[in-house]
C-alpha cells in the first residue's frame, strides 16, 4: 500500500494532508460516476489555525460514533485536550472521500488521520506555523493513537452528545433557508421496475389549497421507471392536501415480471433447473445423499431507520447547494451534476448528521427531487419522504432462499453445500439499469450476496454458490449485506450438525475452527454465559432454551453470541437474555463498540421476529411501522457485551454481531421447541403446542 | 390563539391552525428537536409534553393546543444546566444516530414527572411506543433508572 503525507500551508494555517492510498476503493464500482480515490490525491482533514484545531470528519456520522472515535485519535496523536479540537462535517468542497459504508471508518481512516496528526504535531513542536512540510509516515507502533492508554480505550462524552440531548443537533430536514418551501414528488403505486407516470390531475382543485405553490412535471430522474409529479407548498401540511386534491390518475405500463417473489427465488426450483452460476467455495461434496438437508427462506426487509430520507436544495447563480444526510456526498454531487448538466464543482453537497442509514442512504433520491423542485420554483425546497414513500421508493435487503446439505462422519462435518438464490445488493437494482446488471451478473456476480457464505469452519469439502435475479422490488445494501442472512443460515446448519453428531454445539464448533480469534470469542462467550449446553426446559407451559453462534465479518472482526429464549404455548417467542463477545482488534472507544454490538443484537431480534416488508403483486404495500414492525423496547432483553482486549489493527464493529446474533436466537428456539426456525420472520403458530 | 411554549406565551397564527403541532414547532417556531418519523403517532420521534402528558405532536392539531402548556426538548435544560434526564442520557451515552432521542427523552421526562421511581412495568408502559431502530433500548431503560436515582438523591 502506497502512502504519502505532507503538510501544506493554506489560508495562513497549517493543514495536514494525507495520501488516499489507505482508502483505496476495494469494491468493484457499485454506482456509476462515483469518485474513485486516486492514490496520489491528497486530502486534508485536520487543520491548525490560531491555536485551535478543526477536524473535518471524512466520514458521515449516523450513529456509529465515528465522530467521537476519530476525535479520540486526533486528540491522542496531537497530544491536545478534548476541547482543543472542533469538529466539522465534510462537504464536497473537501477532497473526495469514499462512501461511509462497510464498517470501515476506524479500520481505514484512523491511521491516515493519526499520521496526519503526528506530522502536524511535529511541525508545531518545531515552531512552524506556515509553509509546506514533507513528512514520512511512521510505523504503526510509533503512533500514539494505536496504543491503548489515555483516550485510546476510553469513552469520553459523545461528540455531539450534548447537542442531541438538547435538540440542537441538525439533520437534513432541520436545515432552514430563507424562503424555504416544502416539496414532494408523487409516484404511481406500482413497482419501480415498470414504467409509470401521472396521466391526468386536477390542478385547479389543488390551487385552492392555501399554501399551494406549484405542480412540477419535470422532477429529475425517475425512481427506477417511475416518473414523478412534483408538488411544492409554502407550508408542510399543504402537501398532503394538495396530493389529495390533485386526484392523480396514474398510467402504469405493465405488470412487473417476477411478481411472485417467493417463487422467483425458490431455491429448490432453481436447483432443479441446473447449477447456480456464482461460486464462493469451490469444494466438491461427494455423493448425493446427505445427513442434513435444510431449507431456509428469508424475506425482503426495510432499513426502517427512523429518519426518512431528506434533503434541502438551493440554487444560486447557476450553482446548486444541497444539505443531505447521505452516506455518499460525492456520489450525490456527481449524480446531480450529471442530471442537471453542471460541472461537479458547481454542486456542493453538505453532509448532515444522519438519523440512521444502515446502507439505505447511498443513492441520490430525495436530493434529486429537492434539486428539481427548487429549480422549477426558483426557491429553496426541502423534501422529506413520508414514511410510506420511504418504504415504496427505497431499496431493501433482498429476500433469499437457501438449501444446505451436510454430511458427517466421525463426529465431524465432511461435506458442506450451501446454495442460495437472492437478488442484488452491491449491484443494486435501484442504481443499475437492467443491461448493466446483466453485465455484472455475468462477470462478478454480487459480492454483497456472497458475503458470509464462506464458512469459518474446517470441513473436507465445502461448496457454496448463489445466483441473483432482478425483482420488481428494488434491493440493495442493508446492514451487513449478505452476512446477516448467511450467518443465520450457516449457524443454523452448524447447530443441526452438532445435534446429528450428538455433540455440544460450542465444542462442536471449536472442533471445526482453526482461527484462534474466532475460537477465543466462542470460548469466552461460553464462559460469560456459563454455557452448559442448550438447557431446554419447560415450566408452566413456558419452554425455554439456549443457543449459541459465532462468525467472522469481512475476515477481520469476530463475534460469538449466546441467546436465551422463552416460548409460550401460543408459540409467542421472547428473547430473554443475550451475551456477546466481540473482537475487533484495538478498541478506540469500548463504550461505542458495545453500543454497536447492542444495536446489532437488536437487529438480530428483528431479523428473527419481525423484519418483513409487506409486498403484494410485486409492489410494496407497507405504509407505516404498523405494517413493517421493528423491535420495541419491551422485546429487547438484557444484553451483556464483552470486548476482547487486543492490539491487533482495529477493524469494524458496525455489522459484526449480526453474523452471530440471529443464529444464536434461532438455535435457542430450536432447543426450546424442537422446531428448526426456517421461514422468517417466525410465525407463532409454528411454535405453538 | 395563545399557548405556552417552554414557559413563554406564544401566538398560533391562523394559517398554522390546521397544521400539526410538530410542523408548528419545527417550521413556524424553528424548534427542530422534535422529529418526523412516521407522521401517524406510531414511532414517538415527535414527542413533546402537553400539559404534563407525553404527546405525539405529529397527530396533534396546532389549534387543539390553545391554552395548553407545551414543553419541547429545547425547553428542558434550565440556565445551561441539563435536565437530569438529559444528563442521564449523556452519562450512559444513550444516543446512536440520535434521531429518536428527543422523543425518547420527552417520554422519559413525562414518566418521571408522574412516577418519580418507576417500576420496570411503568417504564415498559411509558416507553414502548418510542421506537429506536439503532437499538438503544437497554440504555434508555438504564438511563431512566439512573435519572430516577439522581433525582431522588438530589431531592434529599
Ligand atoms: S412522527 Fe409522530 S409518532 Fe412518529
Ligand atoms: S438512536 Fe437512532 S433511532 Fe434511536
Amino acid at each position: 500500500m502506497r502512502r504519502r503525507a505532507f503538510l501544506a500551508a493554506t489560508g495562513g494555517g497549517l493543514i495536514a494532508l494525507i495520501g488516499a492510498g489507505m482508502a483505496a476503493w476495494n469494491q468493484v464500482p457499485v454506482i456509476p460516476k462515483r469518485p474513485e480515490p486516486d492514490a496520489d490525491a491528497a486530502f486534508g482533514w485536520i487543520v491548525h489555525r490560531d491555536g485551535r484545531f478543526v477536524l473535518t470528519l471524512p466520514r458521515v456520522e449516523m450513529g456509529q460514533g465515528i465522530a467521537t472515535a476519530l476525535k479520540q485519535v486526533a486528540c491522542t496523536e496531537l497530544g491536545v485536550a478534548w476541547q482543543a479540537i472542533a469538529l466539522q462535517l465534510h462537504d464536497t468542497s473537501s477532497p473526495p472521500v469514499k462512501a461511509t459504508v462497510g464498517s470501515e471508518s476506524v479500520a481505514l481512516f484512523a491511521e491516515p488521520l493519526a499520521q496526519a496528526c503526528s506530522s502536524l504535531r511535529d511541525a508545531l513542536e518545531a515552531g512552524r506555523l506556515e509553509g509546506p512540510v514533507a513528512v514520512s509516515t511512521r510505523p504503526l507502533s510509533a503512533l500514539r493513537a494505536f496504543r491503548a492508554g489515555g483516550l485510546i480505550g476510553a469513552s469520553p462524552e459523545l461528540a455531539q452528545g450534548r447537542d442531541i440531548v438538547t435538540g440542537a443537533a441538525l439533520y437534513a430536514a432541520d436545515v432552514v433557508r430563507p424562503g424555504l418551501l416544502h416539496g414532494r414528488v408523487l409516484r404511481a403505486p406500482a413497482s419501480p421496475e415498470v414504467g409509470s407516470r401521472a396521466s391526468t390531475w386536477n390542478r385547479s382543485e389543488a390551487e385552492k389549497i392555501p399554501g399551494f405553490v406549484a405542480v412540477v412535471e419535470d422532477c429529475g430522474s425517475a425512481n427506477g421507471q417511475a416518473k414523478g409529479l412534483g408538488i411544492v407548498a409554502s407550508r408542510p401540511a399543504a402537501l398532503d392536501q394538495i396530493a389529495e386534491a390533485l386526484a392523480i390518475e396514474w398510467t402504469v405500463d405493465s405488470l412487473p415480471e417476477q411478481a411472485d417473489i417467493a417463487r422467483a427465488i425458490d431455491i429448490d426450483t432453481a436447483l432443479s433447473k441446473g447449477k447456480l452460476g456464482n461460486r464462493v467455495m469451490d469444494g466438491a461434496p461427494e455423493g448425493t445423499s446427505f445427513d442434513i438437508s435444510m431449507r431456509v427462506d428469508i424475506p425482503f426487509a426495510a432499513h426502517a431507520q427512523i429518519e426518512p430520507r431528506a434533503a434541502v436544495a438551493e440554487w444560486k447563480h447557476g450553482r446548486l447547494m444541497i444539505w443531505s444526510g447521505t452516506q455518499d456526498a460525492f456520489y450525490v454531487r456527481d449524480a446531480l451534476a450529471d442530471v442537471f448538466g453542471l460541472d461537479p464543482g458547481a454542486v456542493t453537497v453538505q453532509t448532515m448528521r444522519i438519523g440512521g442509514a444502515f446502507g439505505g442512504k447511498v443513492l441520490c433520491r430525495a436530493e434529486m427531487e429537492a434539486a428539481a423542485l427548487a429549480q422549477a420554483v426558483g426557491a429553496p425546497v426541502k423534501v422529506q419522504w413520508t414514511r410510506a414513500q420511504e418504504f415504496a421508493f427505497g431499496y431493501h435487503r433482498p429476500p433469499s432462499s437457501h438449501r444446505l446439505r451436510l454430511k458427517l462422519s466421525g463426529g465431524r462435518i465432511t461435506d458442506w453445500d450451501h446454495q442460495q438464490m437472492s437478488s442484488h445488493i452491491l449491484f443494486t437494482s435501484a442504481g443499475l439499469p437492467v443491461w448493466m446488471q446483466a453485465a455484472t451478473d455475468l462477470v462478478v456476480g454480487d459480492p454483497g450476496v456472497a458475503r458470509g457464505m464462506r464458512i469459518p469452519y474446517w470441513v473436507d469439502r465445502a461448496r457454496a454458490a448463489y445466483d441473483t435475479i432482478r425483482l420488481p422490488v428494488h434491493s440493495g445494501p442493508w446492514r451487513g449485506l449478505g452476512a446477516g442472512p448467511n450467518g443465520l443460515v450457516v449457524e443454523s446448519a452448524m447447530d443441526e450438525a452438532a445435534r446429528t453428531a450428538g455433540a455440544d454445539p460450542l465444542a462442536f464448533r471449536l472442533d471445526h475452527i482453526r482461527d484462534p480469534r474466532l475460537a477465543e470469542v466462542l470460548r469466552r462467550v461460553g464462559e460469560t454465559a456459563n454455557w452448559q449446553g442448550t438447557a431446554a426446559a419447560e415450566h408452566n407451559g413456558i419452554r425455554t432454551g439456549r443457543g449459541i453462534a459465532c462468525g467472522i465479518y469481512k475476515e477481520n472482526s469476530y463475534a460469538a453470541v449466546v441467546a436465551d429464549v422463552a416460548v409460550e404455548t401460543t408459540g409467542h417467542i421472547r428473547v430473554t437474555r443475550l451475551w456477546c463477545t466481540h473482537d475487533c482488534g484495538l478498541v478506540i472507544n469500548p463504550d461505542q463498540v458495545r453500543a454497536q454490538c447492542e444495536g446489532n443484537l437488536v437487529w438480530s431480534i428483528g431479523m428473527l421476529l419481525s423484519d418483513a416488508l409487506q409486498i403484494e403483486a410485486g409492489r410494496i404495500t407497507a405504509e407505516n411501522f404498523h405494517e413493517n414492525p421493528i423491535p420495541r423496547l419491551t422485546e429487547v432483553p438484557p444484553i451483556i457485551v464483552e470486548l476482547i482486549a487486543s492490539d491487533m489493527p482495529p477493524s469494524g464493529a458496525g455489522e459484526t454481531a449480526i453474523v452471530a446474533g440471529p443464529g444464536a436466537i434461532a438455535n435457542a428456539i430450536r432447543a426450546a421447541t424442537g422446531v428448526r426456525p426456517a421461514r422468517f420472520p417466525l410465525q407463532a403458530e409454528v411454535f405453538a403446542t | 390563539m395563545d399557548f405556552v411554549l417552554n414557559g413563554e406565551i406564544q401566538d398560533i397564527p391562523d394559517e398554522w391552525a390546521e397544521e400539526s403541532l410538530l410542523n408548528l414547532l419545527r417550521d413556524h417556531f424553528g424548534l427542530v428537536g422534535a422529529k418526523y418519523g412516521c407522521g401517524a403517532g406510531i414511532c414517538g420521534a415527535c414527542t413533546v409534553i402537553v400539559d404534563g402528558v407525553a404527546t405525539r405532536s405529529c397527530i396533534t392539531l396546532a389549534e387543539s393546543i390553545e391554552g395548553a402548556e407545551v414543553r419541547s426538548i429545547e425547553g428542558l435544560a434550565t440556565g445551561g444546566a441539563l435536565h437530569p434526564v438529559q444528563q442521564a442520557w449523556l452519562d450512559l451515552a444513550v444516543p446512536q444516530c440520535g434521531y429518536c432521542q428527543a422523543g425518547q427523552i420527552m417520554s422519559a421526562v413525562a414518566l418521571l414527572n408522574e412516577i418519580p421511581s418507576p417500576s420496570e412495568a411503568d417504564i415498559d408502559a411509558a416507553m414502548d411506543g418510542n421506537l429506536c431502530r439503532c437499538g438503544t433500548y437497554g440504555r434508555i431503560r438504564a438511563a431512566i433508572r439512573h435519572a430516577a436515582i439522581q433525582r431522588a438523591v438530589g431531592a434529599t
